[in-house]
């Protein structure tokens, strides 16, 4: 009897991890006014901060739950911790951090990577960052590279974080950006000014130790005129039997000319539910490219959003999904074409297997100024077997005639005609095979940064066992 | 007898980013008396049907295509108002439906849910379109695999011009044990003007290892070399407009065989000298 060909689950044991958490630390789970007051007081919030996430929880109560996408009946936000206090202040030296922190993000590789290919490092454990760092030169241009929170108290950055914060996702914009609004903690402030051009990336790595917690961290990017950033996010929490919430929010604003490029690992444990917001500005001729890989969690909804609001601004965005057992993950990206000449461009791959649920939704907006806009969009889907599900739900919106819109997709198995062509070559059975899937994920793995398409070859491990059914 | 009431139909099998406005159709719609039309095709034999819709109604069409049957159905909407259309289809093994429908204006709402449900059935749809200020148009297309072998072929395509509104919602949706499936879907829309909306939705579900999807789609204008080439050929910019559209409804018109049929379209398009 012929085996059929096993992809393994992505190894997590890397990632699962944990240590005990001092539980007098937790606030309160579940959201009320007065753990909201109570996250205000602990980070000694302006006065417009604390105003606005009153505001904001008034408005999750008042939004419905979403009606479509994957089931998340199984969160209960009432038993989530919304805030985990840390005992010490953000360090900017590595040998200042907590000992067990500081093993986490070893293990994890953070230290070794700034050494050696980062500009700088931030570390965010549970709710608040515990690590900042940038290199000095990359300082000295002029490069803001700091928590959020004391970007928000220092006098030359406070103007900056109110007019920009949550204005690209407002709290209204759906009810887990509400609750963001309300209970949001620690994230990364970046300012590039006008004409730097950073060589090298900045990373981010946020790591959910905490049992029943949540993690709301926010990421604000400001680029200034013909600029230059690659900003590397990375996530990753232990395996618990308790749900997990992370409903972070980043907000990309790309000034004239300037260019980002906005990589996600993201390999949260299959008790995650990942509802995050991404969002992004681009001026004049201002570029945003997002790489985003989804191999975690047990529910995602995950659609980055570009508006290309200048004339000749452009977007790509090129993810990859993994859905295994337990995973329902939900992922896509937004274009709105909102300015004469814009283009963009999608490029996804999925690959469902041992009953996981991978959907790739898109919406592709060309509004009646964006004349001479051209777009294009191209997913395709690999089932490996019969208990998976694959979706593809796209929708174009187009309202000038002065366009180009494109979409192609593609769902289905591993062709025979393919294996046959390659045995054909010499290759084994099991050889082609493994080669095809290898190759069906390659023109995306090859946009992640190195190190990660390296840890993403190793994550897919391929076993091939005798020929195929 | 009409009565207007608010309604939620042409529901998205699977429902989206709620801003966008394609989960259904929900706005006053008139309710009119439905004429429901039952066609069913025995064993090995053919029919063919022409339906043209000229007036505000409702129409409600039920095929049942036993085994080895073809049925070609032709619907034709050409509508001052409201209409509403549903074509419903069950196919047994080896049936196969040809569905050709032509939209040629009115405000309409249009449903069309074919189940493959024999081991190779097969379904093949001709959309065309031809909308001016005024019509509006929602379609949303569900083919349901359920049979080994079975084969979809969607193809959709036209023009929108002035104000027009126009949602294609299409679907092919392969169900587990429908192995062997194969299905395709394309639309081609030319926008003539700039008030025009176009929204397409091409979904694809999977719930099966061994099959073929896919689907594309393209939106726009008229391809830049083609329209360098006309113009080279001393054709003015309106014709060459107007020439892109009627290849746009060629493709489907091509497809009906009924002269009285094709009279009463080329007479709708005002080119009643053309049918001769």
């Amino acid at each position: 009897m012929k085996e059929k060909t096993q992809v393994v689950d992505i190894d997590r044991s890397r990632y699962d991890f944990r240590y005990e958490e001092d539980e007098s630390e937790y606030l309160e789970s579940g959201i009320a006014p007065e753990i909201i007051k109570a996250i205000s007081d602990e980070k000694n919030d302006p006065e417009w901060m604390r105003e606005f996430r009153l505001k904001s929880l008034e408005i999750y109560d008042h939004t419905p739950m979403v009606d479509w996408g994957p089931d998340i009946s199984g969160l209960n936000v009432d038993s989530i911790v919304a805030y985990i206090r840390q005992k010490n202040r953000m360090k900017t030296d590595w040998e200042d951090v907590p000992e067990d922190i500081k093993e986490t993000f070893e293990k994890l590789g953070i230290p070794q990577a700034e050494r050696e290919s980062l500009a700088g490092v931030g570390a965010q454990y549970d709710s608040e960052l515990v690590y900042h760092n940038v290199r000095q030169e990359v300082a000295q241009s002029g490069v803001v590279y700091t928590d959020l929170e004391s970007a928000m108290h220092d006098p030359k950055y406070a103007d900056i974080i109110k007019s920009h914060f949550m204005k690209l996702v407002p709290p209204t914009d759906h009810k887990f950006a509400a609750l963001h609004g309300a209970v949001w903690s620690g994230g990364s402030f970046v300012y590039v000014p006008k004409n730097v051009h950073l060589d090298i990336p900045l990373q981010s790595y946020f790591r959910l130790n905490a049992k029943g917690a949540g993690q709301f961290e926010h990421t604000l990017i400001i680029l200034e005129e013909n600029s230059y950033l690659h900003f590397i996010e990375g996530c990753s929490a232990p395996k618990y039997y308790e749900a997990s919430l992370h409903a972070g929010c980043v907000e990309l604003y790309v000034g004239k000319g300037a260019k980002l490029r906005y990589s996600t690992i993201e390999n949260w444990s299959k008790n995650m539910y990942n509802l995050n917001t991404k969002r992004a500005l681009v001026e004049e001729n201002g570029t945003i490219e997002w790489v985003s890989g989804s191999f975690g969690s047990h529910v995602s909804y995950l659609y980055p959003m570009s508006i290309l609001n200048g004339r000749g601004a452009s977007a790509e965005f090129t993810g990859i999904t993994f859905a295994g057992e337990g995973q329902n993950l939900d992922t896509g990206a937004k274009m709105v074409h909102n300015a004469p000449e814009t283009s963009s461009y999608m490029n996804t791959k999925s690959i469902s297997k041992s009953g996981g649920v991978s959907t790739f939704r898109s919406a592709v907006v060309v509004k009646e100024n964006a004349k001479g806009s051209k777009s294009s969009v191209n997913c395709e889907s690999l089932m490996l077997d019969s208990i998976s599900r694959s979706d593809t739900v796209p929708v174009m919106d187009i309202r000038t005639k002065q366009c180009d819109v494109g979409h192609e997709a593609k769902i289905g198995r591993i062709s025979d005609e393919t294996v046959f062509y390659l045995m054909s070559r010499g290759l084994s059975e099991e050889q082609a095979r493994a080669m095809i899937v290898r190759g069906f994920a390659d023109n995306v793995s090859k946009e992640l940064p190195l190190e990660y398409a390296v840890e993403m070859n190793n994550l897919i491990g391929l076993e091939m066992q005798g020929g195929i059914g | 007898m009409i009565n207007m009431s608010e309604k939620r139909i042409n529901t998205l099998p699977v429902p989206t980013f709620r801003w966008l406005g394609v989960n259904d159709y929900k706005y006053d719609i008139k309710e009119f008396d439905t004429d429901i039309k039952e066609i069913s095709v025995p064993e090995n034999e053919s029919k063919s049907e022409v339906v043209y819709i000229d007036s505000e109604s409702a129409t409600d069409i039920r095929i049942s295509a036993e085994n080895g049957s073809k049925i070609k159905l032709v619907c034709v909407f050409d509508v001052q108002g409201q209409a509403r259309s549903k074509v419903t289809a069950e196919l047994d093994e080896n049936a196969s439906l040809e569905l050709v429908e032509l939209y040629l204006g009115g405000d309409v709402v249009s449903e069309i849910v074919t189940e493959l449900k024999g081991r190779k059935a097969t379904f093949e749809a001709d959309i065309g379109f031809k909308l001016e200020s005024g019509d509006k148009l929602d379609i949303n297309l569900i083919a349901d695999h359920f049979g080994r072998k079975t084969v979809s072929s969607i193809n959709a395509g036209g023009v929108l011009g002035g104000s027009a509104e126009k949602i294609f919602k299409g679907t092919i949706d392969f169900k587990n044990g429908s192995d062997g499936a194969k299905g395709a879907e394309k639309e081609e829309v030319l926008l003539l003007s700039d008030e025009a909306v176009n929204k397409t939705v091409p979904l694809i579900l999977c719930a099966e290892e061994n099959v073929e999807g896919n689907h594309g789609a393209s939106v726009g204008r008229i391809d830049e070399k083609q329209f360098f080439y006309m113009q080279s050929r001393g054709i003015d910019e309106d014709k060459i407009y107007d020439l892109a559209a009627q290849a746009k409804l060629a493709r489907v018109i091509s497809r009906i065989d009924d002269k009285e049929t094709l009279e009463r379209i080329n007479e709708s398009l005002g080119r009643g000298e053309d049918s001769e």
